[in-house]
């Protein structure tokens, strides 16, 4: 008969590392958080050993030289999850500075060896592991000393079934270190630095036996901790939108019959505009038309200063209800992962069916300079999200005032969105005047008109075709002459 | 910090003299005291950690108390130091160690908790208050 080993999974506790890890920590493994001074190791370290000790099985925090431990606490103490009441509880802080003064590592692990055998601890964590490292004093030998003590000390905390973390600072991960090969799991904290943003990410370059995911990941650390972004699961279209399922109303009047009675729903629809175009306006127009119809809706807004999202009035007594919740951040280092963990707690919240992004051009400037390289790939990954919760999406998007070229997004994006509506100034009779257009809509029979519209307190009226006029989109149309077409 | 939790602070001193103590056997209760404070804070903050809050404590107590100087010198660091503090307090009146003793362990006590908040000193702490078996009982503190 055999049966094969079970690997417990241990729930974190720190937002996004479980699915960083695939699936949470396996017990009784040792692992490496490494990165530069005041990547947040400590911190992270910290906040698993609160979330995971208990009384029964306590952590034991082994501080060895670097930070001394008075000022760790000092400001450990500050985050959420740390809890003064765990201390010799559950949570059992350990100073090992005199035996890796003396330089000798099998002092230190005699010390860690009676520590684990006294407190039979489910956590123990050695911070930091580099200066127990810089403490060896083995005349050349060090390297195999330091072999010798991680492959024991490995053994000793399995054998104790103890889930083990080295806290260490690793300027390079390309040192064949001894460490990295006993390892089963490397968690690299790294801080990328470009132009005024800092933004820190985690890579979990090794996990033994899991899935874990590939790849840097962003992560903030607040007054609760550390929190990763992960990249939401895409999931598969619902069966929701494609014809037939229900229309959502876009909320101005005539634009449902040229979209063949509305937007489809689980559709993204990409709003194009030069500034000022009524770009915000149609989108409050569709969240307006949610809420008279009994739904909810989120809108994320990146331009706009706060308070100036009221001066809709509707929308703004909506979000005052509560019937739309307002997603803001005036952050410059967000990530796209961020703002789509944001939205979705949001569209669960209120079970919302309708989601505005106003504007892409905002929501650029406000991701952190190091994701702005690979910005059409994450919002790709965003609108499937997004549309895979089962909402419709309209998102606004700045054009140029450029008449030569027709284009509808700066970012290549049009492709990404299942309906596209867009919206221009002409002038006519040295008057600026707008007309706007559904250029796409997947799948249905939509109207193919050039329309004027003007924008009032009440929002936006769309007229009807300028039939008189030609080369409409080259901005500076002509007065058609009759009988004058060749 | 105010008076009730000042008394809870010096209730352990007071709990481990008798009422008639002499200044040596005060001193004594002083030594074993920090003795236990050190035991306490050692595993946690290192041994080096805890000599360097006692020397800071020493220094302030010492501003009240210039009799305390000569322990300032040197380099506080472990148990001689700890000798010539309680030969230092046993030569006082019994009223002036009391009272000089106390100061010190508040004067502790507020460097740690400017440190480390009041909340975790209690918790790290816990054990050397409550170790007074050798101590006559406890007495509800006189209102």
């Amino acid at each position: 008969m055999t049966s094969k080993v079970t690997i417990n999974s241990l729930p974190t506790g720190v937002p996004g590392l479980d699915e960083l890890l695939g699936g949470g920590l396996p017990e009784f493994s040792f692992n490496l958080i490494a990165g530069q001074p005041g990547c947040g190791k400590t911190t992270l370290a910290h906040q698993i050993m609160f979330a995971l000790a208990s009384e029964a099985r306590p952590a034991l925090y082994f501080t060895v030289l670097g930070e001394p431990p008075l000022k760790m606490l000092r400001y450990q103490q500050q985050f959420a999850f740390f809890d003064p009441a765990a201390i010799n509880r559950r949570v059992r802080f350990i100073n090992l500075s005199e035996e890796a003064m003396a330089g000798d590592l099998d002092h230190v692990l005699a010390r860690i060896t009676e520590e684990v055998a006294a407190h039979e601890p489910s956590l123990v964590f050695v911070d930091s592991f580099r200066s127990v490292v810089l403490a060896t004093d083995a005349g050349g030998h060090a390297h195999n000393h330091l072999q010798r003590f991680m492959q024991q000390l490995g053994m000793l905390m399995t054998s104790w079934q103890a889930t083990t973390f080295l806290i260490g600072e690793y300027f390079t991960d390309t040192d064949a270190n001894p460490v990295f090969t006993v390892a089963d799991g490397l968690i690299w904290l790294r801080q990328s630095v470009q132009r005024n943003a800092m933004v820190r990410k985690m890579e979990v370059m090794k996990m033994r036996g899991q899935p874990s995911l590939p790849g840097l990941h962003a992560f903030r650390i607040n007054g609760d901790g550390v929190q990763i972004f992960v990249p939401a699961p895409v999931a598969a279209p619902q069966a929701l939108g494609g014809p037939g399922s229900g229309r959502a109303s876009m909320g101005v009047p005539g634009l449902d019959d040229m979209m063949d009675g509305g937007l489809p729903r689980g559709y993204s629809l990409l709003v194009a505009g030069p500034s000022g175009s009524g770009k915000s306006i149609l989108a409050a127009a569709f969240l307006n038309a949610g809420v008279l119809n009994g739904e909810t809706g989120v809108i994320a807004a990146f331009e706009r200063r706060p308070g100036r999202m009221h001066s809709n009035k509707a929308l703004a007594q909506a979000i005052d209800n509560g019937r739309i919740s307002l997603v803001e951040s005036h952050a410059t280092d967000l990530s796209i992962e961020e703002v789509m963990q944001l939205l979705a707690h949001e569209i669960r919240r209120l079970g919302a069916t309708r989601v505005v992004i106003d504007s892409l051009s905002g929501f650029e400037l406000a991701l952190g300079p190091s994701f702005k390289d690979d910005f059409r790939e994450s919002l790709l990954r965003l609108v499937t999200s997004l549309t895979g919760l089962g909402v419709t999406v309209l998102m606004t998007s700045e054009l140029e005032d450029r008449y030569t070229d027709l284009r509808f997004s700066p970012y290549g994006t049009a492709f990404m969105t299942d309906a596209i509506v867009v919206q221009r100034y002409i002038e006519v009779d040295s008057r600026l005047r707008r007309v706007l257009a559904v250029v796409k809509v997947r799948d249905s029979g939509h109207s193919d008109q050039l329309r004027e519209y003007r924008i009032d307190d009440d929002g936006i009226h769309i007229g009807t075709m300028l039939a008189d006029q030609e080369g409409l989109l080259g901005g500076r149309p002509t007065t058609r002459r009759e009988g004058a077409a060749a | 910090m105010d008076s009730r939790e000042s008394s809870r602070f010096t209730a352990p001193l007071t709990q481990r003299v008798a009422e008639d103590a002499d200044a040596r056997q005060i001193a004594d209760a002083i030594g074993a005291m920090w003795s236990d404070i050190d035991a306490a804070l050692q595993p946690v903050l290192g041994r080096r950690g805890v000599a360097a809050l006692f020397k800071r404590t020493l220094h302030l107590t010492t501003l009240r108390y210039p009799w305390l100087a000569p322990l300032n010198g040197g380099t506080v660091d472990g148990k001689a130091d700890l000798a010539e503090l309680t030969e230092l307090f046993a030569s006082q009146r019994p009223a002036i160690v009391m009272e000089a003793g106390s100061s010190l362990f508040m004067t502790f006590r507020e460097l740690i908790s400017s440190l480390i908040g009041a909340r975790l000193s209690e918790q790290l702490l816990q054990t050397a208050w409550s170790t007074s078996s050798s101590a006559p009982p406890a007495q509800d503190p006189t209102p």
